[in-house]
């Protein structure tokens, strides 16, 4: 049987072990607010019903977010920025309107789900409150900040025993699960190496902070914004969108697509944590993301599969076109896959060269498929079985991915010291570089905590 | 004896010989009358010095000069005289110009051996004029800005059978040698895959040492009066003067029209021992991906992959450039705490690696000590160039031999990351025909082997 499936049939026994926990020991765990369920737990909200949801952060990607889930109700919207929001804000008059998300939730008892689409940086705190209300979170990838909400939330929501999804819709796709079925079936041998690659361009990047502190919109909360965030002057080069460069906010471009990409590389090869990183950029600051950067992991053997290694490049860069891509097919445009097994090649979900593709045809198929990715947590959120990127799948991934930061950030000591960086998964814990473990987990502003 | 008077005795004693070609250049088709056909180039004894010109002396140049400065320094060019003016003040007998037309014009009875130190876009033009009048020529790294023209400087070179010498210094260490060594006595075995990277224009993990991935600046400031600047453009096309360091002095490195980037920077310095340990040639393909790119500035980051073809018994061999701060993955045999270096070169062999010139693990080197000694030491790279020019052995980067090759295959790297050829380039590599001169599937890129000379420049 194949990974993702097993996980989720596990997924499943584990929903039946904690409604039956659910009474008993949450209360005993040390968490700042009495989990909801204490208080009744999320709504079982039967298949012909509709989900009461709420969207915190909505200007954005959230919009999308809650197009795609707007067959259920949206009873409640909350933005910060009033300018930004103003279209979503109109396009649910019935939604009641908040620029607080701790006063939404306080207020709107009948919110039975939350999508969250802040900025990186507030991801956690949103998700965090929520989970422990007993609400269902569909949460904007990277699912948090840093490695240590990742797994705060992680363990929050199997806790809890909400309805998860991470918002890296690709998951849900036929491609991903080809993917798996391909190499599942062993059409390029055991795989040693991957790379992964994306040229987005995300500005700003490789920039200082600025020194303008030009006065605040009235139309924006920017303390609210800031959030858990150290305290800054207000400056426009920080939103909307643009904070995704900014370390205190964002997580660069491999935070920001990274949880897409590497999805499928993480199922079909069921990747677990890294045993090492390393990284190397074009110029890396205390403020943004480099232009460029390389991340190297390598992943150790797993249930009888090989050691593999794991390259990330963006900004550009990529690895060398293969010598079995076929002369005129475009290679590295915007964002991809290469596998690189012992019997062959596989760029995406496609084998190499086309005349392997078109001979090998399909692999067998062993993967259910997505009724759609928002459908798959709205599906969850009704009883249904867990969604392909719940936390408990999305955690390790986030963290994973978010290791690849810290290997960014570290990047002049580790060059100096002639290191990479050596991780112990389970302990969230560099091992042999003690100051990266800064980047693990970050200090919050006072006023706010998970 | 002081040098000045030394000068000018070694002069008088010369004059018979550049009196006699001087009359003789007249009758020639090809400007002049190669220096062979009149004796060749190894006129000058040993025991005499060489008569030296420097063009482009504020930067590197000047440091090539105090580096010959046993020889005669007898006229310098500079289009900027405040950058030269530290050497012009240390060569207070040296003539002083500032158009290399004017001066090798005016001098040249009186010069033997010309070094280039201009910026990249002007090599090529300076060193094949005072190739044509028989002189020999050191030109800085990249031999030249474009393919063509170093195929064309080595040819000249050769025909005029001066001697020449490109300044990659690093060609004349023990490193090397030894590297060449350790390769050819089979320690690593075949080598199949090379990665060669340099920080540039990187300078640390939060400075650079010129900017690329930038734009042209608009407005224009006054040229001051110590520059010229329609003599610095050359033959690049004409553009606004703007001071601040955004095109002179150094910084032009990083624009399309002056400099090559990192790669020409760097690539004829860490190449050249990946070409001489493992022979290689001519590559079959070049490709390469690099961070936002445009016409007036190099990346800020890029890699590029040229494939080699099998050579007699060798192997085929990728060989990866890095700059901007990429790097390849730190290989297993490297130990913790070895750092990296700002530049460096990794062999992979088929039974075991490299680091530039040492075994790896340090451990293995250890046990492996010194390979058989096989290749001449140096007596110095500069010397080397002396030497040759006054009829002893070709100096290790002389033109037609080595340096000629090494910077048009370094130069090819650069086509790959053109931004008008990136839409074509996503579908496919470039290959190389090295006996027809060009790429044979996109020959919209054979454009980039040459360039257009502003009007009243031509090599």
């Amino acid at each position: 049987m194949k990974s993702w499936v097993k996980s989720d049939e596990e997924q499943d026994k584990k929903i039946a072990r904690r409604d039956f926990m659910s009474g008993s020991a949450s209360l005993a765990a040390a968490f700042t607010i009495v989990p909801s369920h204490v208080l009744g737990g999320s709504r079982r909200v039967p298949p012909s019903e509709k989900l009461n949801i709420a969207g915190v952060g909505i200007g954005g990607r959230g919009a999308g977010d809650l197009d795609e889930v707007g067959r259920e109700n949206i009873v409640a919207l909350c933005d910060v920025d009033d300018k930004y929001a103003a279209g979503v804000f109109k396009r649910y008059p019935n939604a009641k309107k908040y620029h607080d998300f701790r006063k939404m939730l306080d207020k709107e008892k009948n919110i039975d789900a939350v999508v969250i689409a802040t900025p990186d940086h507030t991801h956690a705190v949103v998700a965090a409150a929520a989970i422990k209300m007993g609400k269902h979170v569909y949460c904007e990838k990277p699912l948090a900040h840093s490695i240590y909400e990742v797994r705060k939330l992680t363990e929050a929501a199997r806790e809890a025993g909400v309805a998860t999804q991470l918002g890296n819709q690709g998951q849900a796709s036929e491609e991903t699960r080809l993917a798996c079925e391909f190499i599942w079936d062993g059409a390029i041998g055991p795989v040693r190496e991957v790379h992964s690659w994306c040229n987005r361009p995300i500005s700003p990047r490789g920039i200082d902070r600025p020194k303008e502190t030009p006065p605040v919109p009235e139309t924006l909360d920017w303390d609210l914004w800031l959030g858990p965030a150290q305290r800054r002057p207000y400056h426009p080069c920080y939103l909307p969108f643009s904070w995704r460069g900014w370390w205190d906010f964002g997580s660069g471009v491999l935070g920001d697509i990274g949880c897409h990409q590497l999805v499928s590389i993480f199922r079909a090869l069921k990747l677990g944590y890294p045993t090492s990183v390393e990284a190397c950029s074009s110029g890396v600051n205390s403020e943004t993301a480099p232009l460029a950067s390389i991340i190297r992991y390598d992943f150790p053997a797993r249930e009888g599969l090989p050691p593999v290694k794991l390259t990330w490049y963006d900004g550009g860069l990529m690895p060398a076109r293969p010598e079995e891509l076929d002369e005129g097919l475009r290679f590295g445009n915007a964002d991809e896959n290469l596998y690189i097994g012992e019997k062959g090649k596989m760029l995406g979900h496609r084998l190499l060269p086309e005349a392997r593709s078109k001979e090998y045809g399909r692999p067998p198929r062993v993967l259910p498929r997505s009724p759609g990715h928002h459908k798959e947590w709205i599906n969850a959120c009704k009883g249904g079985e867990p969604a392909g990127s719940n936390f408990d799948l999305a955690g390790p991934l986030t963290e994973v991915v978010l290791l690849g930061n810290v290997a960014l950030r570290m990047g002049q000591q580790l060059y100096e010291k002639g290191l990479k960086l050596y991780y112990d998964g389970p302990n969230m814990k560099v091992t042999n570089l003690p100051e990266a473990n800064k980047y693990i987990r970050s200090e919050y502003r006072e006023g706010w905590s998970l | 004896m002081k040098e000045t008077e030394r000068a000018g005795k070694k002069q008088k004693s010369k004059i018979s010989r550049r009196d006699f070609m001087g009359a003789a250049a007249a009758v020639a088709a090809f400007t002049i009358v190669p220096r062979h056909v009149l004796g060749g180039a190894g006129q000058i004894p040993p025991s005499e010095k060489i008569n030296i010109a420097g063009v482009g002396i504020g930067g590197q140049g000047g440091a090539d000069l105090r580096e010959l400065s046993s020889q005669n320094i007898v006229a310098l060019c500079d289009v900027d005289s405040r950058h030269a003016s530290g050497t012009f003040k240390r060569y207070p007998n040296a003539k002083q110009y500032k158009d290399f037309r004017e001066m090798l014009d005016k001098e040249d009875k009186n010069i033997d051996g010309v070094v280039v130190g201009t910026p990249d876009h002007l090599h090529a033009i300076v060193s094949m004029a005072a190739i044509k009048r028989g002189k020999h020529v050191y030109c800085e790294k990249p031999l030249t800005h474009t393919v063509l023209e170093a195929r064309m400087l080595a040819d000249a070179a050769r025909e005029h059978k001066v001697a020449t010498q490109m300044g990659n210094q690093g060609q004349a260490g023990e490193e090397v040698r030894l590297l060449c060594e350790t390769i050819w006595d089979g320690a690593i075995g075949q080598v199949h895959e090379v990665h060669v990277w340099t920080d540039r224009p990187l300078n640390g993990i939060n400075n650079v040492y010129w900017p690329q991935g930038i734009d042209r600046p608009k407005g224009e400031d006054p040229v001051p009066d110590t520059l010229d600047w329609d003599l610095w453009i050359g033959p690049a096309p004409m553009r606004p003067y703007v001071g601040n360091r955004v095109y002179n002095p150094f910084v032009w490195r990083g624009w399309w029209d002056f400099g090559t980037g990192a790669l020409g920077d760097i690539g004829c310095h860490s190449l050249d021992p990946v070409f001489r340990a493992l022979k290689l040639g001519y590559p079959t393909s070049v490709e390469a991906c690099c961070t936002l790119v445009n016409d007036e500035t190099y990346p800020v980051a890029s890699r590029v992959t040229y494939e080699f073809p099998a050579r007699g018994d060798l192997a085929p061999v990728k060989l990866h450039w890095y700059d901007g701060g990429m790097k390849p993955p730190r290989p297993p045999e490297l130990e913790d705490g070895r750092k990296w270096d700002t530049n460096g070169q990794l062999y992979v062999g088929s039974k075991g690696k490299m680091l530039g010139g040492r075994l790896l693990p340090e451990s293995r080197q250890k046990d492996y000590g010194k390979p058989p000694h096989k290749l001449d030491r140096s007596p110095g790279h500069y010397m080397e160039w002396v030497i040759a020019c006054k009829g002893g052995k070709p100096a290790g980067s002389n033109f037609p031999d080595h340096a000629g090759l090494l910077a048009q295959v370094v130069l090819m790297g650069n086509i790959a990351i053109r931004p008008a050829l990136k839409n074509k380039l996503l579908a496919t590599k470039l290959l190389w025909d090295a006996k027809e001169f060009k790429f044979t599937n996109m020959p919209e890129a054979n454009q980039y082997l040459t360039k257009e000379y502003r009007q009243g420049w031509s090599l």
